[in-house]
């Protein structure tokens, strides 16, 4: 498939997706729709990433508990931002046929500890919702209209805290009902099932991908911000009220930009103080509009 | 609009739910234990949530009525208010609700006899006192209504107490269900106002001015007491100018006596509740003014709050009798 390649360490910086898949027949069609090549082979989860297409994937094996560490291990190695969406995705047992079907798990219920949990934003015009029970072991009685993994309550419970519950998502295609037993899956079957889908998953992660830009708006550090915390030795409290002065000085002046040669010979403190008196002397003349 | 609507599974054959459930037939239902379950909870994105909010049909077994915070209401009247809801469909920045849960899901409790019945125990807990009871504290009185029903049975019940106020507070125009009634003397529909280009930039998602003023006139024109609510006056380029043209355009042709009270306030956060908004909404100017922060309380400060302070309360008092307008400090 895909050869080691020198994926810097810190490239979460351009990740906007991040994937977490039990098997490697699940994760084949996406790494290669995606042009993922592997980055950590030599641990318990590989991990595939494609800076240029912001995808990145880690294979965790199957399990509640895998998921979860898979998931910790690709934040952690990667270094993955805050903003990045997360995805369960993989092949599910349903209640009724037709295998094929993609859908969004909008519940998400431990069979084991009975926690739910409720993933991501609601797709619904895109892919129809279902709950899914996450089982410790291969369910073949079906017995509730649902769903049926052994993965994703473990990488719900992990997942949000690296962004938020909003960017994280469970996705899944059908592969065994009560009518097509799961004896029958193969490689070869897993692999029809998801190229059948991905035109529905392009779809689906342009939906996120407005999600993520709009975090990452949000929660980006400028630039001048940056330099500026290279250069000066600010205390953390300090760093903070640069940053929250900065915000304020930059929308009231949005046209101008943080000027290092002003500051050569400034302590933190005055850098501070000297973007509070703009924002104030601006303030008799305020316009909130 | 609403996609998705999570029930507590004990509330299921509920009245109020089983009308929700055919006013939306088509939308997904997903029982649940308790609302809890999925509301409020750690690693919530309000701002994303806000995007596409589901709605939580749960039961409330506690706290129905509470006594007003204080700076709330009228200081004459004894007030309580009372959430049938969490969270609301409009999306003002300086909305509290977004400092206060990390959820923007709507949850309403659909057992509104329980309230009822709280507000009848303080109702004669009090014998014989005038009480107020505030609707719209946790969100919009009326915004939800088509869906809610909640209004029409409030005023039912409100009706065989006449000693005791409703104020439903709004911003909403969704005011059918009480054009379709009797006006009823004990209740007071109060509208929060700002001038037309704040609220355009600041109200997110809530109906214009215009439409307000226009709700307004309605309103009063069938017999309904209302109430003008400045909260939070906003401070920004020629304010007295646009606060005056508001207070000329919402009076005129408006019957004073019509107007049970007007309340103005400035704009305040707990700090916490600022840091929040501010986080949520880091490049909208009104968390780039200069706050100031005492004591754990960020507004505008002393100076500008006492000239608003100052402007409104004269202005105002050319509309009506100074025993009608209010000060609220919350
Ligand atoms: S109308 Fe009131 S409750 Fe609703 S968002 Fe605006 S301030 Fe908040």
């Amino acid at each position: 498939m895909s050869e080691v390649t020198g994926v810097e360490k810190n490239s979460g910086l351009l990740i906007k997706f991040c994937w977490v898949i039990a098997l490697r027949a699940e994760a084949t069609p996406l790494i290669d729709v995606f042009n993922m090549k592997i980055v950590e082979n030599k641990s318990l989860f590989p991990i595939y990433a494609n800076e240029l297409t912001g995808h990145a994937l880690v294979i965790s094996g199957m399990g509640s508990i895998k998921a979860a560490a898979a998931a910790t291990f690709l934040k952690n190695h990667l270094k993955i931002n805050a903003y990045s969406a997360w995805i369960n995705f993989g092949i599910a047992g349903f209640y009724r046929d037709p295998i094929g079907e993609i859908y969004q798990a909008n519940k998400v219920v431990s069979k084991e500890s009975g926690a739910a949990f409720f993933p991501g934003l609601r797709l619904s015009k895109l892919i129809p919702a279902a709950t899914l029970f996450t089982v410790s072991k291969p369910e073949n009685g079906y017995e509730e209209k649902a769903l049926y993994d052994m993965e994703a309550a473990g990488f719900c419970e992990m997942a949000p805290s690296f962004s938020c519950n909003e960017l994280t998502y469970v996705i899944k295609i059908v592969s065994d009902t009560p009518n097509v037993s799961s004896s029958l899956i193969s490689k070869h079957l897993v692999r029809e099932l998801i190229e059948k889908q991905l035109s529905k998953i392009s779809d689906i992660l342009a939906e996120i991908e407005i999600l993520v830009e709009e975090e990452k708006k949000r929660l980006s550090i400028p630039n001048e911000v940056l330099e500026f915390e290279k250069r000066f030795k600010f205390t953390e409290t300090n760093k903070y009220k640069f940053r929250e002065i900065y915000r304020k000085w930059k929308v009231t002046f949005p046209s101008r930009n943080l000027d290092l040669s002003e500051f050569l010979n400034s302590k933190p403190k005055e850098i501070i103080i000297k973007l509070e008196k703009e924002v104030l002397a601006n303030a008799k003349d305020w316009n909130v509009l | 609009m609403i996609e998705t609507i999570f029930f507590e599974e004990q509330i299921a054959e509920h009245q109020t739910t089983q009308r929700i459930r055919r006013a939306l037939p088509r939308a997904n239902w997903v029982p649940i234990d308790r609302y809890q379950e999925l509301f409020n909870k750690r690693h919530q994105n309000f701002k994303l949530q806000k995007k596409n909010p589901a709605l939580i049909l749960a039961k409330k077994y506690d706290n129905f009525v509470l006594p007003v915070p204080s700076g709330f209401g009228m200081e004459s009247h004894k007030s309580f208010y009372f959430s049938h809801m969490y969270n609301c469909l409009y999306d003002c920045k300086y909305c509290f609700l977004q400092g206060m849960y990390s959820s923007a899901n709507f949850v309403l409790f659909v057992n509104y006899e329980d309230f009822f019945t709280s507000i009848s125990e303080k109702i004669n807990e009090y014998n014989g006192k005038t009480l107020t009871f505030f609707s719209g504290y946790d969100c919009d009185s009326l915004a939800f209504d088509k869906l809610s029903g909640f209004a029409d049975d409030a005023l039912n019940f409100f009706s065989e107490f006449p000693n005791a106020e409703l104020e439903l507070r709004t911003k909403s125009i969704a005011i059918s269900s009480l054009l379709q009634r009797k006006a009823l003397s004990n209740c007071i529909v109060a509208f929060s106002l700002s001038p037309a280009e704040i609220a355009k930039s600041l109200d997110s998602k809530a109906p214009s001015i215009g439409r307000r003023i226009n709700a307004i006139k309605k309103l009063t024109n069938a017999g309904w007491k209302i109430g003008l609510r400045f909260d939070p006056l906003i401070y920004t380029a020629d304010w007295q100018k646009l606060y005056s043209s508001l207070f000329s355009e919402i009076m005129e042709g408006l019957d004073p006596s019509m107007v049970h009270s007007i309340s103005y306030g400035p704009l305040r956060f707990p700090k916490n509740m600022y840091k929040k908004a501010a986080n949520l909404h880091p490049d909208h100017k009104l968390f780039a003014f200069p706050m100031e922060d005492a004591n754990g309380v960020i507004s505008y400060g002393t100076k500008i709050e006492k000239q608003m302070h100052d402007f409104l309360k004269s202005e105002l008092t050319n509309y009506t009798s100074e025993n009608k307008i209010f000060q609220c400090i919350s």
